[in-house]
Order: structure tokens, then C-alpha cells, then sequence
């Protein structure tokens, strides 16, 4: 039978194209998608593992959270009457325990660390100089700069005494009270057998232990270091582990405190989380898992990881009070009982 | 006498759909000498990666049309930290620091350690293994400065018009920059 030809309708015709560049662009977008919807990542760098931290290890629970009164929240420290000095913007505040402000000091820049004398007097770290105030915030003295590249992240006060850690020049700066430098600790000495300070990022702490000697962070070595006020290196601890017993990255831990018994309080970055070692350096329990900084730990992102961070404080009856530098979180942790 | 004044035919069904393929055909035409001049004004352009958009996704493994992809991993030594943990290196949690293959991140160990001075050690890439895969810089960002990242290596690219991993790219890094600047390198440390 001949096939009769007939001529599609205009109506036909613009519809059968309309469905067939419907079906192409279909065909393109998959082509397009086809990287980005395939199997996972095989190169996937996996460390979801170690950002669960397991319950039987952490010892403290959480009674508290606030927030630092201004963004950038850097470092805090602790009083004698418990009162807790907070480094954030462009001021040091003092707040209770709850969170509520007392006073507050006004700087021209940021302050990068505090500390707190017996008598009161507030001792501000700026990034290259350190400023006195009384305890009611008038200014008493400003310090002259240290010299080249001074970055100041840490200041422990004595009776005597002031140490301030200058990451940038990667040394403990020992004064006396008149601002008069005394002393230089922890530059590499081979003679004297210090092995010298490691920074990477500008993470460097001091603390002064009941004994009388310093404990510092060494954190390119990822462990913690004691001198003596007059610089001699007394000895280390500090394992590098991923795993939760060590410090982790390139430079851990960043920031420590002193429980009253001699423990230590260590904080770290990258996997943000918080632990307690014993006197002599053993990992004993986890304050805070990096499940407890799901912000600080995403700060660590496309750029590096010399972003986030965390400091803490122990009050006089042993709670422990975390800043998170990301979220300006103050975590109020109690011992489980 | 009067001639009947002539009538245009009506046009018939045939003839527009004639006339309708012969637009149709110089369209493509006109597309296709478009593409040809595009093509022609992208000269002294080249594809390049943004590294601080860069996602470490993977895709620069698989995507490029060459067998072993032309992105390779560039180390910033001005930014790097010469870490003994060298979280680019190590595998996240590694027996211990040494180059046994067990405790490297790299699948194809392209990244070579050396000893510089106590702690300190150098990384360096051999691009000759390197794959693309951002597994390292992963590792590098996540925990160290860093000073690890992709590139597109022009010794190795073959410039095709429409960069079959810029089409896949998850994080949109891929960009053309100019063929006298070709690479986008990190200069400085984001303290």
C-alpha cells in the first residue's frame, strides 16, 4: 500500500521542537552536573572520627552559657574575687560570673591579653605595648614596646613581677612592676639547653603555677613548657596525637590555665576542644569536645586555620569558664558529680 | 486591454517551512562564527583556580580531559609553618613521623619531607606524581597555615575552550585570568 506523505500541522511542528530542546537542554544539564553528582570525593580527607569525642572521657557538664559584651572576643582572665576580664573589640570588660557587666575599659585598639593583680591593678596586653589601669579603669602607666614585631598573647602577674609572652618574637618577657624589662625567657639557647619557642600562628601563653615556676605553651612542639622566673629551662611535656590523649595540628596546645591542685587546663584550635592533664603532663579527662564548638571548628576553613580558638579560666571553686573566639560563647563548665 | 493584475500565491506550508530551515541555517551559522570569534578573543586568557575559593572537592582529579589531570598542589613556602606534624603530609592520625607510606596523606606520595633543622621540615611537591586531588591541602588548611594549594599548571594544560572541571567545579573557582598572569598564588598569611 503506498504511504500517503503528509505534512505536519505548524502546531506539531513547534511542539516536536519545543520537546526536543527540552530533552537536549536536559541531556546538557546532567552533562553539566554529572562531576558534582558523582560517587563521593575519593580523595575525601576524613577526620569525623576524631570530631566525636567519647561521653566516658568527658567530666564536665555545661551550667552556663553567655555571651563576651563585643565581637572579637580574644582571650579572658580571672581575679582573685572571681570577676572575669574579658577581651573583646576594642575593650576589657569586667563581668560576674553570670555574665552581667561591671566596668568596662575603652582602648584606642584591640587588647590581645589580660591579667589581674592581687591588689586589683588590670594588666592590658595590646598587640606591641602593655597598659596599666587601676581597678576602676583609670589608666596608671603605658609600657614602652618591647622592641621589633612584638605580638603579645599572653600575661601572667606576680607579686613582683609581670610576664608577658610575645609570640612575635617567640620569648617570655619577665618585668618588674615599674615596666622595667628584666629578662628575657625561652629564646633557643644551646648552652643552656632551651630548645626555643615554636609558633606557627600567634598562639603563645604564660602562667604561673603555685610553685613559682612558669608553665608556657609550646605549641610548634605541641607541648608545655616550665622555667623558672630567671629562665632556666626546667622541662616538657606533651605528646603529638590527633587523638584526643595529645595535641593535635600544627600547633597545640594554644592557650592554657592551672587548675589549684597543679593540674593543667589545655585548649586547642583546629580541633577545637578542651582538656585536663595532670601535674606531670598525663591526659586525664576532656572539659569540652569539639562537639561543644561547631563554629570554631568550621573556622578552620577555606583560607587556614590560624582562625578560631579558645581560652580558659578556672574560678576558686574549680569551674571552668571556656571563651570561644569564633562565637564569643562563654561556656560555664562544672565538674560532673 | 487590461491585464489581470497578478496575485502573490499564498504561501504554502511548504514554502514557510523552507524558508523557516534556510533561517534556521544561517542562525547556526551566525552562532557558530559567534563561537569561532569568542574563541578567538579568549586568546591571551587562561582558565586559572582562586585558591580561597578552592572546596578540595576532587574534581580536579577526575574532570580534566587529560589522564593525569593538569591541577597540581603548589606549596607558598613564605606562608608554611616547616611543621614536624605537617597535617598535609600525615595521615590524620599516623603510627609516627616518619615517611613510611602507612602514615602519608598522599595517594601517590608526591609530597617529599626533609629535615632542615630541629623541628623544622620542608615539603616539597614532585609534580610528576601529584594527581590533583587536594587531599594535602585539605589537611593543610584544615590544621596548618595553609601554604598548600591548587593550581592549574599551563606547562601541562591543554586550554580547552570550556575547562571540563571548571563545568564541575563545586566551589566556582575556576576563572580565566590573563595569559601574562597565569597563576593565582597566595602571598600572604591571613593572621
Amino acid at each position: 500500500m503506498k504511504r500517503e506523505f503528509r505534512l505536519s500541522s505548524r502546531r506539531d511542528f513547534f511542539g516536536q521542537s519545543a520537546g526536543a530542546l527540552a530533552a537536549l537542554s536536559a541531556i546538557a544539564a546532567q552533562r553539566g552536573q554529572a562531576g558534582q553528582r558523582g560517587s563521593p570525593n575519593p580523595f575525601a580527607y576524613d577526620i569525623s572520627h576524631l570530631q566525636k569525642t567519647d561521653p566516658k572521657l568527658i567530666a564536665y557538664e555545661e551550667t552556663a552559657r553567655w555571651k563576651a559584651p563585643h565581637p572579637e572576643a580574644r582571650r579572658m582572665a580571672i581575679a582573685h574575687d572571681d570577676a572575669l576580664y574579658i577581651c573583646s573589640g576594642n575593650y576589657v570588660t569586667v563581668m560576674n560570673q553570670s555574665g552581667e557587666r561591671c566596668t568596662e575599659i575603652a582602648l584606642a585598639e584591640p587588647p590581645r591579653c589580660v591579667a589581674v593583680a592581687k591588689d586589683g591593678a588590670i594588666f592590658i596586653g595590646l598587640r606591641d605595648h602593655i597598659e596599666i589601669f587601676d581597678a576602676k579603669g583609670a589608666r596608671q602607666a603605658t609600657w614602652d614596646s618591647p622592641g621589633k614585631k612584638p605580638w603579645l598573647t599572653g600575661l601572667a602577674v606576680t607579686e613582683n613581677d609581670v610576664f608577658a609572652a610575645d609570640s612575635g618574637n617567640r620569648v617570655i618577657l619577665r618585668y618588674d612592676k615599674s615596666g622595667k624589662l628584666v629578662r628575657r625567657i625561652g629564646e633557643k639557647n644551646k648552652e643552656r639547653n632551651i630548645p626555643g619557642f615554636i609558633i606557627p600562628s600567634p598562639f603563645l601563653d604564660v602562667e604561673i603555677a603555685r610553685d613559682g615556676l612558669l608553665r608556657v605553651n609550646n605549641p610548634g612542639r605541641h607541648r608545655v613548657e616550665t622555667y623558672t622566673s630567671d629562665g632556666d629551662f626546667e622541662g616538657s611535656w606533651g605528646a603529638v596525637s590527633m587523638g584526643i590523649t595529645g595535641f593535635c595540628g600544627c600547633c597545640n596546645p594554644i592557650n592554657l590555665a592551672l587548675l589549684a591542685d597543679g593540674r593543667f587546663v589545655t585548649c586547642e584550635k583546629g580541633l577545637p576542644r578542651v582538656k585536663i592533664y595532670s601535674a606531670s603532663g598525663e591526659f586525664e579527662s576532656v572539659v569540652a569536645g569539639v562537639e561543644s564548638f561547631a563554629e570554631n571548628g568550621k573556622a578552620c576553613g577555606p583560607s587556614d586555620c590560624t582562625a578560631g580558638g579558645l581560652d580558659a579560666v578556672v574560678d576558686s571553686q574549680g569551674r571552668i569558664f571556656i571563651l570561644d573566639f569564633v562565637t564569643g560563647d562563654v561556656h560555664v563548665m562544672k565538674r560532673k558529680a | 486591454m487590461n491585464e489581470k493584475p497578478k496575485t502573490e500565491p499564498p504561501v504554502t506550508r511548504r514554502t514557510f517551512l523552507r524558508n523557516g530551515s534556510r533561517i534556521a541555517a544561517m542562525t547556526g551559522l551566525g552562532a557558530l562564527a559567534g563561537v569561532v570569534a569568542t574563541r578567538s578573543t579568549a586568546e591571551g586568557w587562561v582558565w586559572q583556580i582562586d585558591p580561597q575559593k578552592c572546596l578540595r572537592c576532587g574534581n580536579c582529579a577526575t574532570e580534566c580531559v587529560l589522564e593525569q589531570s593538569a591541577v597540581k598542589c603548589v606549596h607558598a613556602f613564605a606562608i608554611c609553618g616547616y611543621c614536624n606534624l605537617c597535617t598535609g603530609y600525615f595521615e590524620p592520625e599516623p603510627n609516627a613521623l616518619t615517611t613510611a607510606a602507612e602514615n602519608q596523606l598522599c595517594p601517590t606520595s608526591a609530597i617529599k619531607r626533609s629535615f632542615v633543622e630541629d623541628p623544622y621540615y620542608e615539603y616539597t611537591i614532585d609534580e610528576k606524581l601529584c594527581i590533583g586531588c587536594a587531599k594535602c591541602v585539605e589537611g593543610c588548611n584544615r590544621f596548618g597555615n595553609g601554604s598548600l594549594f591548587l593550581q592549574i599548571r599551563h606547562d601541562r594544560c591543554v586550554h580547552c575552550n570550556e575547562c571540563s572541571i571548571a563545568r564541575t567545579c563545586a566551589g566556582d573557582a575556576f576563572r580565566r585570568v590573563p595569559a601574562k598572569q597565569p597563576y593565582l598564588l597566595k602571598t600572604t598569611h591571613a593572621h
